[in-house]
């Protein structure tokens, strides 16, 4: 058995040299601290993507665009296909998951301050994957064609709409005309399943090789802390199995809410039915959601809703280039305000989709 | 496992238990394989029905069917009644009665759509003509292909 | 020779100058047409002398044109000074309207008149073109008389209640004359009339009733097919109620003046008020229209049944017609009601506080139809509650998203089987509302164990979850100790 196995290898070493590949792994190292359980996130995040792809690919089989048989392909696929309930069911969890744990991850990221030099492009890039999966979340909500996901597209498109100047033909542009009608949905699967997957790999690739190539960023403290003794485990096996073990694990948890918490599919979408009470977005938005709800009509000469968005939009974007305005951590030294900062939209993001989520 | 039938140890060491381990940690994941590829392959199982079909419906042979009489067909969750008329022709309307969505049927001794319940009438046009339904029945589409009856939405 | 001429040249002058003199005293105080017209015994010119218009002081020329005011033919019928003659097509109903549908002119003679009546007679059927293509059909003076025009109050006129009958007659009960108009249209509206209970009163000389101008309207007279109409179907019951509704007007009649709120309560109001469902009776298609009168008891079922025709069918043959008829019940309504019927629910049926057979068949007296009444409620309601299960059962599958399409498809079957069952009803046969009851009852078990099944199935997943989170504890442990084994190693 053995002899076959390493004969193969052989035979592939041969060919694509594969020692290399085996040796810089074999080199490389993750640092060992009290905050290494953070770096699982990436690698979780990872996993669930690669979830997606494949339910998705399964989900494609059968699904069919269009505002006269999308509802009705998926109830297809959940009542006659073979564990179709099972394959849509984990395609909607993971999604969720997979924003959660990009979430923590980025999160984890910006509080080790891991962007700071040479990291910058795997921040951007991160980000970049972070903004993809909201755009993969809002066109994935709508392809079902239901009630609830056809008001949330028509609420979310609009608010896009109001944004002065270039609001207007993104809002028509994303709708594929004045209103969300059967040509939103195309396009939403179309951005869903091919423009989104296509830039997200781009992203990914880069995103991993940096990783690989410049290996686990070490938190300040770890380096400032007397008595610090540098701990580490071999990347491979130690580091790739335990990331196995966790993804197992994440694997079965996602079964078991497919099977606990089928996602359930509503009413077909009618654009002449009146909204139904309680639109809400995915959760994801949902701060974003409930805060434009508190901004007043009016704040001085600006329009409350347009003052909202343009906060966000600067927010984000501030966010994004972080790397480029944080000096301090760039030069080493600790920065509390990064923390304060975090912690502040950290609460804020809980408390706003604890409030939207309730009320 | 890592004892023979005598009992005595085989092999000296962790050797043997590694072993053991060895085939549970490949066992589990052969099964666990399994347990991922059985749901893929079955979900790649073409159905019974290969695909959302509630545009049309095949109904049978034109040439089986007599004239001068009515089947209920099973079109998507309704159903629709066929009726081939004394003339020859085919009809389809949505077999659900207008009145209080009882299921119609072909009465012969009258020539017309006729609702058991409470008696409601529609012609050969699904024109409510007598009784309590209140709007006609929705007419479908009929085509006949290779003497095979096609029953379709009117769009 | 030349005195004669002279004498009678002077005797010529003489006598135009009286003439002349004679006209010129009676200048302006005599109307000249009626002066000559009357003589030669024209009658219109007689009938002129009775009208409120004569009284009014309105002359012929207003109408006619012409001086009035001279008596030479050629001056008081000059064309070019404007005589008209006999005013033509249209131009009657325009001649009539310089003054009635001028509310300034209306004032001056104090009238109280609406001013709108030619416009609204252009809108009505009667004011569409007439065979001849060149006027309307309907000219002021067709129901209102050219001459000898009296106030609608007064007995005389053709449009006062007593008369309106034989004025709408005149052309509505002529065959050949409605030919040319509308072949399909009733000619019998009046021999009808006659007959109702309006007509009954009416030929008693009593003008409050209902004529054909209180519901068709009197200018704007639409078909009954247009929806402004009066009498369209949905407008039809607020116009009965306009008299029956009201109790000061009713009074002396001695009738109820619900019958509108009840209707409008009832299952055949709220189908026509808020569902729009036009096929449901009005208070025509119960009472009739021209021949408006309650149905007699006996024919009570005859009515319902003319949309109702399963269950008249079935009570007519029912024991119940012959013990109705002998008591004088009033069929259907006994039980169901008239102006406010409401949707029978199962509850009217049996022997409980509310259901309607105890009435009359009680445990003590009647026994057998109280206990035929008692079973087939139990049947119904076990049904019903057999229907409403195995819905449940398809719901709860269905919302677990099983693959319960059949299942749903016989639903209809089995809500079939309980709408026969409740028409079944009235055959007041146990037998044979019992084979109804027991195909609905398949059915439905059926279907409950189809949906029990696919529920069942559902909850199965859940083995298999389990045996694949089962497998994937293990390989989480023995990668966990495969992971150890490899530290151990590596520290070693």
């Amino acid at each position: 058995m053995k002899s076959y196995f390493t004969k193969f290898y052989n035979w592939i070493d041969g060919r694509v040299d594969l020692s290399d590949l085996v040796e810089f792994m074999g080199k490389k190292y993750v640092p060992v601290h009290s905050h290494s359980m953070w770096y699982y996130f990436g690698g979780v995040s990872l996993f669930l993507f690669i979830i997606q792809v494949i339910t998705g690919i399964l989900l494609l089989l059968y699904y069919k665009g269009g505002p006269d048989l999308a509802f009705e392909s998926i109830q297809f696929i959940m009542s006659k296909v073979q564990f179709g309930w099972l394959i849509r069911s984990i395609h909607s969890w993971a999604a969720n998951l997979f924003i959660l744990s990009a979430m923590i991850h980025m999160f984890s990221v910006y509080f080790e301050k891991a962007y700071r030099r040479p990291r910058e492009i795997t921040w951007l890039t991160g980000m970049f994957m972070f903004f993809l999966a909201l755009g993969f979340g809002f066109s994935g909500y709508l392809l079902p064609w239901n009630e609830l996901a056809f008001f949330a597209t028509k609420v979310g498109t609009d608010i896009v709409g109001v944004i002065p100047l270039i609001g207007k033909p993104i809002m028509i542009f994303l709708r594929g005309g004045e209103d969300v009608t059967g040509a939103t949905l195309s396009r939403m699967f179309g951005f869903h399943i091919a423009v989104f997957p296509g830039i997200f790999t781009v992203l990914l690739g880069i995103h991993l090789l940096l990783v690989q190539r410049q290996g686990m960023s070490e938190p300040f403290r770890t380096i400032e802390e007397p008595g610090w003794e540098k701990k580490t485990m071999p990347f491979f096996p130690n580091f790739l199995l335990r990331d196995l073990l966790l993804w197992l694990i994440v694997l079965n948890i996602i079964a078991i809410l497919a099977v606990f918490f089928p996602w359930e599919l509503g009413k077909k979408a009618d654009a002449f039915a009146p909204a139904p009470a309680g639109i809400k977005p995915e959760w994801y938005f949902l701060f974003m959601f409930q805060t434009l709800k508190y901004i007043p009509g009016k704040i001085g000469f600006f329009d409350g809703e347009v003052l909202g968005i343009m906060l966000f939009s600067f927010a984000g974007l501030a966010w994004l280039v972080i790397p480029f305005w944080d000096r301090k951590s760039q030069r080493g030294e600790k920065n509390r305000l990064i923390n304060y900062i975090g912690i502040f939209v950290i609460i804020y993001i809980i408390i706003l989709t604890i409030i939207g989520w309730i009320f | 496992m890592n004892k023979d039938i005598s009992g005595k140890e085989q092999f000296p060491g962790t050797i043997p238990r590694r072993d053991f381990l060895k085939y549970i940690f490949g066992g589990s994941l052969l099964a666990w394989a399994l347990s991922v590829l059985y749901p893929i392959l079955a979900y790649l199982k073409p159905p019974k029905q290969p695909e959302v079909e509630v545009n049309s419906v095949k109904a049978g042979k034109a040439s089986a069917m007599e004239k001068d009489s009515g089947t209920i067909v099973k079109f998507g969750n309704k159903p629709v009644i066929l009726v081939h008329t004394a003339s020859g022709e085919f009809k389809a309307f949505s077999a659900t009665c207008t009145h209080l969505d009882c299921t119609v049927q072909y009465r012969k001794d009258m020539g017309l759509i006729w609702c058991a319940c409470h008696n409601g009438r529609y012609d050969l046009t699904g024109r409510n003509v007598a009784g309590p339904p209140p709007k006609p029945l929705i007419e479908y589409r009929v085509l006949i292909q290779n003497d095979e009856i096609l029953i379709s939405k009117n769009t | 020779m030349d005195i004669l001429r002279k004498a009678l040249l002077s005797i010529l002058v003489f006598l135009f100058c009286i003439f002349w003199l004679n006209n010129a005293l009676s200048l302006n105080t005599v109307n000249q047409c009626l002066v000559c017209h009357e003589s030669n015994g024209d009658k219109p010119a007689m009938l002129f002398k009775k009208d409120i218009h004569y009284k009014m002081g309105i002359t012929c020329a207003d109408c006619h044109g012409g001086n009035s005011k001279s008596d030479d033919m050629e001056i008081a019928m000059n064309k070019r000074a404007g005589f008209i003659g006999i005013p033509k097509g249209d131009d009657i109903s325009g001649m009539c309207a310089k003054c009635h549908s001028n509310p300034d002119v209306m004032k001056r003679y104090h009238s109280e008149l609406p001013t709108n009546q030619l416009e609204m007679l252009k809108t009505s059927v009667h004011g569409k073109l007439s065979i001849t293509g060149k006027e309307n059909l309907l000219q002021c003076i067709t129901c209102h008389n050219a001459h000898g025009i009296v106030p609608v109050k007064d007995k005389a006129s053709p449009v006062h209640p007593s008369n309106v009958i034989n004025t709408c007659g005149s052309c509505h009960s002529n065959a050949k004359f409605m030919r040319a108009y509308n072949p399909a249209l009733p000619i019998d509206q009046a021999e009808k009339y006659r007959t109702s209970v309006h007509g009954i009163l009416h030929a008693k000389g009593d003008s409050k009733v209902a004529v054909c101008t209180s519901c068709h309207g009197s200018h704007d007279i639409r078909q009954k097919s247009d929806l402004k109409s009066k009498v369209y179907k949905t407008n039809l019951p607020s116009t009965c109620s306009v008299c029956h509704s009201n109790s000061e007007y009713m009074k002396e009649y001695k009738i109820p003046t619900n019958q509108y709120d009840k209707y409008t309560h009832s299952v055949h109001g709220i189908a026509l008020f808020e569902k729009h469902d036009i096929s449901a009776p009005v208070c025509n298609d119960c009472h009739g229209n021209h021949g408006a009168t309650p149905p007699g008891l006996e024919s009570i079922s005859k009515v319902c049944g003319t949309c109702h025709a399963m269950n008249a069918d079935l009570f007519s043959s029912s024991p119940h017609k012959k013990a109705f008829d002998e008591h004088k019940y009033p069929e259907c309504e006994t039980c169901h009601g008239n102006h406010e019927i409401i949707t029978a629910t199962d509850q009217l049926l049996g022997v409980d506080k509310n259901a309607v057979c105890s009435r009359c068949h009680s445990e003590s007296q009647n026994t057998k139809g109280f206990k035929v009444a008692k079973n087939m409620r139990m049947l119904i309601d076990k049904l019903e509650k057999a229907e409403k299960r195995a819905i449940d059962l398809v719901h709860e599958a269905e919302q677990k998203g099983m693959e319960i399409s059949e299942a749903k498809y016989k639903l209809k079957d089995a809500h079939q089987a309980r709408l026969e069952a409740r028409t079944m009803v009235h055959s007041f046969n146990l037998g044979k509302f019992q084979n109804v009851v027991n195909t609905g009852l398949v059915t439905t078990s059926e279907i409950t164990s189809e949906a029990g099944l696919a529920v069942k199935d559902y909850y199965y997943r859940r083995y298999g979850l389990g045996i694949a989170s089962l497998i994937i504890t293990i390989l989480v442990i023995s990668l966990y100790k495969i992971i150890r084994r490899i530290e151990k190693k590596q520290k070693s």
